[in-house]
């Protein structure tokens, strides 16, 4: 029953729903006893009281503690890196940086010190990846710093919540930046190009005209409402098909219109920028930007983040769930890869549709490739692209049904809210969702014929097989 | 395959209010001209006659539907209302019907209700789990004890869950076998039959139960399709305000419901209640005899905030459930005042066009998998 819904209608919709299966380790346990995973003991759910749950206890406790304390710790001289924290700025400075962490970290400046927020500072440190020292600004003194110091450092619960999430994101190897602190340079990666004073009047007129229309389409509507549901209407009127009853209905009840394409992102993000009075006061906003780990990475001209996370604690009596206005306000502040757009996931379109600091990224990446060709290096970014486009698979079109049933179940913009709660972090996808703009109803099949409805798209065979599914599954219901 | 025909005939419809079947038109023939415009005319959208409905308001309001005709009227096209006896479609007098005569006959029926086999599965897990306490309890006390060492406990363990495994091993056969044979069941049906009295004098099943409608179907029946015989208005202030003329919390939450219910009910879902899942409403493609709904739809003010806890219980049961949470918030555009005077002077449709809806979906994130 499951794998014929599967089959028909999740198509990699709800991977982490699907729950894990083990029964394949328990094989491999009894095949090969050296192989074997350890056993784990009944689950106890509650102090009973008893010293044998007491002992059992200890011994898990021990056993994670001696495999800490036998481990080795530190770096060798050789290796080391040293960090300095600069207390009246909050941040610290790596002058001699190495390791591959100078690569998603921190910002580097002219003379190739690298520059660090202070999570990510105290991250490298926890990590043993950077030794840090104290160090008053234009002082020579150095002062080796714990691990607890740094901690007496942070100025909020935010920023300590904050670290948690980031460490947490880190630690499963994401690329997390703060996508609104800087330190020397404010690098502005956007999906939006910089406005000019063409696109500002253009747009500007397209307002007032959206302004006018809209409303006249709302005195329409409620002119048209009027008579739809007065009680002499069927009289009146005579529907001839199920889609026409569901038209008149579905003019009753306004829905928010949201942003679906390249056009109306760019359209909503321009008239935003002239009127900045209308955003919503919210303690909530974006705090970092994260990408899924990528070998290429670059800091100063980054893609287009694939998420973006707002953090959230639970247990904060002055911050609460948002409420919608105050999640739209949170959509509209959105700037990542809205990977809703058609053909998005083509690699070529992303470096068109992104401008590192108001410029092109493509250009940007053409530029860079010139300039290694003229040094008479490797072109390395010209060599990478083929085997990206090998890992696409071949366009396939999915069925139209099958599409919608995706949109309204992935919706648009969406961000990531991270939640803490007392040192667990969670996380929460939200997107806006628009089933205003989908129409699901059933178009009955004309007289005598019964079969599907899109039965058009596909070739006999394979619809044969699609009655056979819904047959078992109707059975089942 | 004949199943399968035979539902698309039989929820032909989705709504109770039928497209008008024009004969075909044929540009050469005059003649159909003459007769397409006559169905024209004759036709009529509405029903013959409007549904009964019974409304009764003791504290908490029932509205339900008790002609049988109209009962499977409702269900079939639309899916609305439900069975106060049966899961959702209104089949307890057939299946009672159908297993009279079986008894009657002395062949027992091999057709068991889907009521039934629910019932049954629940029988069985409460077994299991009367066993699975009974394991926990004897494990406690070994410990209290204190002549137990970890090992020895592992060994026990190992055998209990042995012995729990085969118990729910040996439940499953039963199971099978039951669907067979199910002596067991009849027998307690046949008690069930007697003492609920439902035979009447002639030696007939009496037909005890009716359909209930949720409140935000009525309205949408009675006011956008018009095929209850309750006027919206009338509904509204007699059964929602208590004839009270103050904008209460209880009247802004059926508007806010209703206003949900409409927009998506007029998109084409089928709405039904998702108590199931702890949600408002679920939404259906087609209707549950098709597929399984694939969205809980909780709807909520616009400025309402809820502890986060509330969220992720919502979203893990939905996850559970393979469906997707949706929350529908309802924003009001015009004020209680306004919207009160609407209803009084019968103005409904003014009254939902004060309202706009905003959908987000809430689902859990996994990083790990998440990552490539």
């Amino acid at each position: 029953m499951s794998t014929a819904t599967n089959q028909d209608t999740d198509l990699n919709l709800d991977e982490d729903e699907v729950i894990q299966d083990w029964s394949d380790i328990s094989k491999i346990q009894n095949d090969n006893p050296i192989l074997s995973i350890p056993k784990r003991g009944e689950k106890d759910y509650e102090p009973d009281g008893t010293d044998i749950q007491e002992l059992l206890l200890y011994r898990a406790k021990k056993a994670m503690f001696d495999t800490l304390e036998n481990s080795v710790r530190g770096s060798t001289s050789k290796s080391q890196v040293k960090g300095y924290y600069i207390p009246d700025k909050h941040i610290a400075m790596v002058p001699y940086a190495k390791g591959n962490f100078v690569q998603s970290m921190g910002e580097t400046d002219k003379d190739g010190t690298l520059w660090l927020h202070f999570f990510e500072f105290l991250y490298l440190a926890e990590r043993g990846t950077i030794t840090p020292f104290w160090k008053a600004y234009g002082n020579n003194v150095e002062l080796p710093l714990s691990i607890e110091d740094l901690y007496s450092y942070f100025k909020t619960q935010k920023e300590m919540d904050n670290f948690s999430i980031y460490a947490h994101l880190k630690r499963l190897g994401f690329i997390v930046r703060s996508s609104d602190q800087y330190i020397i340079t404010k690098n502005n990666t956007s999906f939006y190009p910089p406005m000019n004073f063409k696109s500002y009047t253009i747009g500007s007129m397209r307002n007032i005209i959206n302004r006018i229309s809209s409303t006249f389409t709302y005195t329409g509507i409620s002119l048209f409402n009027g008579i739809i549901f007065s009680q002499w209407h069927f009289y009146l009127r005579r529907y001839r098909s199920s889609p026409d009853i569901y038209e008149s209905l579905n003019k009753l009840i306004s829905y928010h219109k949201i942003p679906h394409s390249i056009t109306d992102l760019r359209h909503e993000y321009s008239s935003l920028k002239r009127s900045t009075s209308n955003s919503t006061p919210t303690s909530l906003h974006i705090t970092f930007n994260i990408w899924k780990p990528n070998p290429t990475f670059k800091k100063k001209y980054p893609e287009l983040p694939d998420y973006q996370v707002v953090t959230y604690n639970k247990n904060m009596t002055n911050q609460s769930f948002p409420t919608f206005n105050e999640l739209e306000a949170l959509f509209r502040s959105l700037d990542y890869k809205f990977n809703f757009i058609e053909h998005s996931s083509n690699t070529d379109f992303w470096n068109k549709n992104t401008y590192n600091n108001g410029v092109l990224r493509e250009d940007i990446l053409n530029d860079l490739t010139n300039n290694a060709r003229n040094k008479n290096k490797q072109p390395k970014i010209v060599t990478k692209k083929p085997t990206e486009n090998k890992n696409k698979k071949p366009g396939k079109e999915l069925p139209p049904h099958i599409q919608q049933l995706k949109r309204l179940k992935n919706g648009y913009r969406s961000f990531l809210l991270a939640i803490m709660d007392n040192g667990i972090v969670s996380f929460a996808k939200i997107s806006e969702a628009d089933f205003g703009s989908e129409n699901v109803w059933y178009v009955p099949p004309p007289k005598g014929t019964i079969g599907r409805p899109n039965k058009n798209w596909r070739k006999t065979n394979k619809s044969k097989d699609n009655h056979r599914k819904e047959k078992e599954q109707s059975e089942i219901k | 395959m004949s199943k399968r025909v035979s539902n698309a005939v039989r929820y032909k419809n989705p709504l109770p209010i039928h497209p008008l079947e024009l004969p075909e038109l044929i540009i050469h023939n005059p003649v159909s001209w003459v007769y397409w415009t006559y169905c024209y005319i004759t036709g009529c959208n509405t029903l013959q006659h409007k549904i009964h409905v019974d409304i009764v308001n003791n504290g908490i309001v029932h509205i339900e539907v008790r002609n049988q005709d109209d009962m499977k009227y409702l269900w079939e096209n639309g899916f609305f209302g439900t069975g106060q006896l049966s899961r959702s479609e209104p089949t307890w007098y057939n299946h009672m019907q159908s297993r009279f005569q079986s008894e009657e006959n002395g062949t027992a029926d091999k057709k068991i209700s889907l009521e039934q086999v629910t019932k049954f599965r629940r029988q069985q897990r409460t077994e299991f789990k009367k066993q699975r306490e009974l394991v926990e309890a004897k494990l406690l006390n070994l410990r209290k004890k204190g002549e137990l060492s970890p090992e020895e406990e592992t060994r026990i363990l190992e055998q209990e869950r042995e012995k729990l495994r085969k118990f729910k091993d040996d439940q499953l056969a039963l199971h099978l076998l039951k669907e067979n044979r199910n002596d067991n069941l009849e027998e307690q049906e046949r008690l069930l039959i007697q003492e609920a009295e439902v035979i009447n004098e002639n030696g007939e099943i009496r037909q005890l139960e009716s359909l209930e409608l949720m409140p935000v179907e009525t309205l949408f029946l009675s006011f956008a399709l018009d095929v209850l015989d309750v006027t919206p208005s009338d509904f509204i202030i007699k059964h929602c305000m208590d004839n009270s003329f103050d904008y209460t919390d209880e009247l802004h939450k059926l508007l806010i419901q209703y206003s949900a219910y409409h927009h998506y009910r007029s998109h084409g879902w089928c709405v039904r209640s998702g108590i199931k899942f702890g949600s408002d409403y679920i939404l259906y493609k087609r209707g549950p005899p098709f597929q399984h709904a694939d969205f809980c739809v909780m709807v909520l003010d616009s400025n309402c905030s809820k502890p986060y806890t509330w969220y992720s219980t919502m979203a893990r049961v939905c996850g559970g459930a393979n469906k997707t949470l949706l929350l529908c918030y309802v924003e009001r555009i015009n004020s209680k005042e306004q919207i009160l005077q609407y209803i009084r002077q019968g103005h409904i449709s003014k009254a939902f066009n004060s309202f706009t809806v905003g959908e987000v979906i809430y689902k859990r994130w996994v990083p790990g998998k998440n990552r490539d």
